[in-house]
């Protein structure tokens, strides 16, 4: 049987892609390498009873226009609300801002009453360049090289957009765009561990530190999300991130779309310089109309095609496309929750995201570690623990903690990661223990995924979760090579349509739905 | 007529005052200090040694030097054969020289890639400087309501740029946000050679190799090389004898330069200026550009009720933080450098920081406040291509540290000036041992002598960061990017606008232009 499009890689892009161009009327199959759909946005039951989010753990990006398009909660989807960053400190005070601005507010004002009203003006000026950013996010990125009227015309409407906001708006906006994160918090801020739990999402899946130029933006990036209509929260999803691969692997099975996992890509078919299909590693062949690739362009066009089939300098710029990881997961299923010196006992701080950033200089030392090849001795972490929200993810009376850590480079500079994993697990701990003592005692399990591991199981390219690092060089028309940013490649027939494409990575499902929808156009064009 | 006044009499000061001169005007130039010269000035460290004060690398835009037949007024110019020396701590000297052909042979040697790669290498900076100098040399735009000469202007570069070829223009894209660390490494296999390289893209700024704008520093500095009409440029007799000239050409063209006349303040009555105070006496005037860096004029000459709150905020959070320590050395013989077979390896730059981590490490010293452990040296022995510059024999060392962060932590300047400089000269002797007992004068110039000796804000030598948010039509501030401020009457003309610092001179003259253009003096 022909189809008319294959999609490679059952990730959330993958998925989105394939939903969106079934619903249109075409034929789609999609094929996973792994047993459970959904790439990096993945529950997995790693111990009996204990349901991580293995890679993933929150979700805030996720597109309202998909959700609603796809009709994701009738698939299942319910996100609910994280509530909150606690930072606890090394010195048993604490930061934590929840969604309560009032009580944000007061909290912040017993650090400092300046910031504390800087905080509310802060946030208004963050929804503001969001809002301004926010239509970049569905555009097909125009490139200025080309005369090509269409993209001349997108430039000339954001430059008009530009033109028309305030400008202070405009201040902001350029300082954003270039600034580091901890040199524009400098500006509104002066408690320092409040910019440093801040100026830690300007770093998350970056191989940058808080203060490196170019992290501001970032913190933008993660300000955009919309969750049930409210700019900004973060939220987790019930069933874990996994459900959310699951919700939109409904919508596409709704729409038609056939899925099949424990099926891997050897080869993508190209004939006459068209894609034809794809070649299985048991040797099937499966011939469609279009190929579309949700993984990275080191994996499609470094494996699973031949160099010869591809210019060189494409090649050249595939090579060059930096995906450097610093990312790490430490997932625990703990017999009972941790109790944090800063604020002992069970309470609503452990109900939303506890961040172990204690200040602008140990954020910053954590990267240095980093960049000589070693991972951090003291990692900055990004815990959730959804068994408190969620009671479907661990059994009775336990629960799962979810730690993101930075950094650990892809690249060590002794050593390889399989022989340093334990190592690492340790460091986290050992961190943990410091704000939290009794989290030695209640670790029933521990999972330790290293970017090695995010690279062979989950399929990401040194580990770096958003399928290529987030910096201008290779962003919108760059993304993920020069004159080939709108998901098409230089093989006909064959798009790309994962995190590598724009607007890049995060789990916002924007990559697969803009491929659909140019694959549609080009299709009737 | 009330004369136009110009604050400080530093080459940028002393460009302005010719071209306003020039053009009828009769400017009056004030300097606070004994002389001119700003940044630009030689100091006889030990008789008979003249060693440039600060500034050693002079890339005066050509065009400046014609209109102000500098040469007529005492200039002369040196072309010294080597761009950079790069010093190995266990090997050869790597040297770039101004002939590209010469350093791609000298490169193959060393590692083939890396002398085959050379010239296209050379061959896309030099385009890339060709397409920003146009940028570099015009007034930024208006962006509220951009003008015909700004569109005119838009259009060109547009079309220059669209001459760079898709994959030209790509590759400029690509370039402007990176790090240099990453840019070297896309060229090149040698470490000492990716070290080099990355030299000029952090030098004299809060920048690491890492750091996300440096590739962008190090083009600006290629581009007025480009406009200064050669790779490098050396004054004969010592920096002060350009600004010297620069003296001499605006008092011919009929500007008025005082010394030791220090600027108080700048006296405003609604909203626009009425004159300005200088030594307890009130000169009139209507029309005031300052050299001095945006943080000292709008901080130290104004009275803050004079400016909105916002706009002193944005000023205070202008980015101003100098990073270098400047050391000056008088010497009795030429520095025995490791490998360094003939002297004309040595008339260029001489770079000491063997590959980029060691770069990068010197750098995290900054970032916490602290000097840096093992500093990496920009240095250069302007006695070899000149020997006015020393007794027979002997020859003067002007080197430039970093980092050496303005604002230190736990500390001060006074207590680490003699830690850092036992410092410096350690890691000289290292790389040219017996270099110590040749020292016949050490001087060392922190940065903070450098923000209160020299008038520099924050010891930043190029008056503010060179990032990407505080240049063009944003230098210093988006609102005050175009040589005015928010003062009628009142104008900037240092390396606090565009261009930036690197001392081509344009600074001082578009600010005259456009001074001339808007403000109808009379």
């Amino acid at each position: 049987m022909r189809y008319d499009v294959v999609v490679i890689g059952g990730g959330h892009n993958g998925l989105t892609a394939a939903a969106y161009l079934a619903r249109a009327g075409k034929s789609v199959l999609v094929v996973e390498r792994r047993h459970v759909l959904g790439g990096a946005a993945v529950t997995e039951e790693v111990f009996p009873g204990f349901r991580f989010s293995v890679c993933s753990y929150v979700v805030s990006l996720l597109r309202p226009e998909i959700i609603r398009e796809l009709d994701l909660p009738r698939h299942g989807l319910e996100i609910l609300p994280l509530d909150g960053t606690f930072t606890p400190m090394p010195n048993g005070d604490y930061l934590w801002r929840v969604n309560d601005h009032a009580k944000t507010r007061r909290e912040i004002a017993r650090h400092s009453k300046l910031d504390a009203e800087a905080y509310d003006e802060y946030g208004r000026a963050m929804i503001e360049m969001g809002r301004f950013v926010k239509p970049i996010l569905s555009m097909l990125p125009p490139d200025p090289t080309s005369l090509d009227p269409r993209g001349l015309g997108q430039l000339l409407f954001l430059l008009r957009r530009f033109q028309r906001l305030s400008r202070q708006d405009q201040y902001n906006q350029i300082q954003l765009m270039t600034m580091s994160a901890v040199d524009f918090l400098d500006q509104w801020f002066e408690t320092d561990v409040l910019k440093a739990t801040m100026s830690a999402s300007g770093i998350i899946g970056t191989f940058l530190g808080v203060r490196s130029p170019g992290t501001a933006y970032v913190l933008l990036h993660h300000y955009m999300g919309e969750i049930d209509g409210a700019f900004r929260s973060w939220g987790f999803a019930r069933g874990g991130t996994g459900a959310i691969s699951q919700a939109i692997a409904g919508a596409a099975r709704q729409a038609g779309v056939e899925i099949r996992s424990e099926t891997e890509v050897a080869k993508i078919l190209v004939r006459d310089g068209r894609a034809h299909g794809v070649v299985l590693k048991n040797g099937d062949e499966i011939t469609a109309g279009l190929v579309a690739s949700s993984l990275d362009p080191r994996v499609t066009f470094r494996r699973l095609l031949d160099a010869d089939q591809l210019p060189g300098e494409f090649l050249e710029d595939v090579d060059r496309y930096k995906f450097r990881g610093s990312s790490a997961k430490v997932n625990l299923a703990l017999d009972a929750l941790p109790d944090f010196t800063a604020l002992p006992g069970i309470g609503p701080h452990l109900r939303g995201a506890i961040s172990i950033s204690p200040s602008v200089d140990y954020m910053e030392r954590a990267f240095d570690d980093a960049k000589y090849g070693r991972f951090s001795r003291r990692p900055y972490m990004d815990i959730v623990i959804p068994s408190l929200t969620d009671p479907s993810v661990a059994p009775p009376g336990k629960h799962v903690m979810s730690c993101f850590v930075q950094y650990a480079p892809y690249h060590l500079a002794d050593g390889a990661w399989d022989d340093q994993r334990e190592a690492f697990g340790d460091t986290v701990v050992d961190t943990l223990a410091q704000y939290a003592p009794n989290i030695r005692n209640i670790i029933r399990h521990r999972q330790v995924v290293t970017p090695l591991d995010l690279e062979r199981e989950w399929g990401l390219s040194e580990g770096n979760i958003f399928q290529g690092e987030l910096t201008l060089e290779q962003l919108f028309f760059l993304r993920p090579a020069p004159g080939w940013a709108q998901y098409r490649t230089p093989i006909g027939n064959l798009y790309m349509c994962g995190s590598a494409t724009h607007p890049g990575g995060g789990i916002m499902g924007a990559p697969g739905r803009n491929a659909a929808m140019k694959i549609l156009a080009d299709r009737t064009a | 007529m009330t004369q136009v006044v110009i604050i400080g009499g530093g080459h940028n000061g002393l460009v302005a005052a010719f071209y306003l001169a020039k053009a009828g005007l009769k400017p009056l130039v004030l300097e606070g200090s004994a002389r001119v010269g700003g940044g630009a000035i030689t100091t006889e460290i030990s008789p008979g040694f003249h060693c440039p004060t600060l500034s050693h690398e002079v890339l005066i835009h050509d065009q400046i030097v014609t209109d102000m037949e500098l040469g007529r007024h005492g200039l002369g110019l040196l072309s010294p054969g080597a761009d950079v020396c790069a010093l190995s701590p266990n090997g050869d000297p790597l040297v770039l020289w101004s002939n590209n052909a010469r350093t791609a042979d000298a490169l193959r040697v060393r590692r083939p890639q890396d002398g085959n790669k050379y010239l296209t290498f050379r061959d896309g900076v030099d385009r890339a400087a060709a397409l920003l100098a146009d940028v570099l040399s015009s007034p930024p735009p208006d962006i509220d309501s951009p003008g015909i000469s700004d569109l005119w202007r838009l259009l060109k570069t547009g079309r220059e740029f669209r001459g760079l070829g898709t994959r030209g223009a790509h590759q400029l894209l690509r370039w402007l946000p990176m790090p240099i660390a990453d840019f070297a490494r896309e060229w090149f296999e040698d470490e000492l050679l990716r070290a080099a390289i990355a030299g000029p893209g952090v030098s004299g700024t809060m920048l690491g190799p890492r750091s996300a704008g440096s590739t962008l520093v190090m083009l600006l500095r290629e581009t007025h090389r480009r406009l200064s009409g050669q790779r490098r440029l050396q004054v004969r007799g010592g920096p002060g004898r350009l600004t010297q000239a620069m003296a001499a050409a605006a008092t011919a063209a009929g500007a008025e330069i005082r010394t030791g006349a220090r600027v108080d303040r700048i006296v405003v009555r609604d909203e626009r200026v009425t004159g300005l105070v200088v030594a307890g006496r009130e000169i009139a005037t209507t029309t005031i550009l300052s050299s001095v860096d945006p943080k000292t004029t709008f901080l130290e000459l104004f009275d803050p009720v004079d400016l909105t709150p916002d706009f002193l905020s944005k000023i205070r959070n202008y980015r101003a933080q100098g990073t270098v320590a400047k050391i000056n050395l008088a010497l009795a013989t030429l520095p025995p450098f490791r490998g360094v077979t003939d002297s004309s390896m040595l008339t260029g730059h001489i770079h000491i920081g063997p590959d980029l981590d060691y770069l990068e490490r010197a750098f995290d010293h900054a970032k916490y406040g602290e000097v840096s452990k093992s500093p990496w040296l920009d240095l250069t022995v302007p006695s070899v291509l000149d020997a006015e510059l020393a007794p027979a024999g002997g020859h003067v060392m002007s080197v430039y540290a970093h980092y050496a962060p303005y604002s230190l932590r736990g500390t001060d300047w006074p207590s680490m000036r003699q830690t850092f400089l036992t410092r410096v000269l350690t890691t000289l002797e290292h790389h040219a041992p017996g270099l110590g007992s040749t020292i016949v004068s050490a001087q060392i110039i922190t940065p903070a002598e450098i923000h209160s000796d020299y008038g520099f804000s924050g010891g930043h030598i190029f008056h503010g960061e060179l990032a990407p948010d505080q240049l063009y039509a944003m230098r210093p501030l988006l609102g005050a990017g175009r040589y005015e401020s928010p003062i009628r009457g009142v104008f900037l003309c240092g390396a606090g606008t565009h261009p930036g610092g690197f001392m081509s001179g344009l600074n001082g003259r578009l600010a005259a232009q456009h001074v001339l253009r808007s403000a109808p003096v009379r």
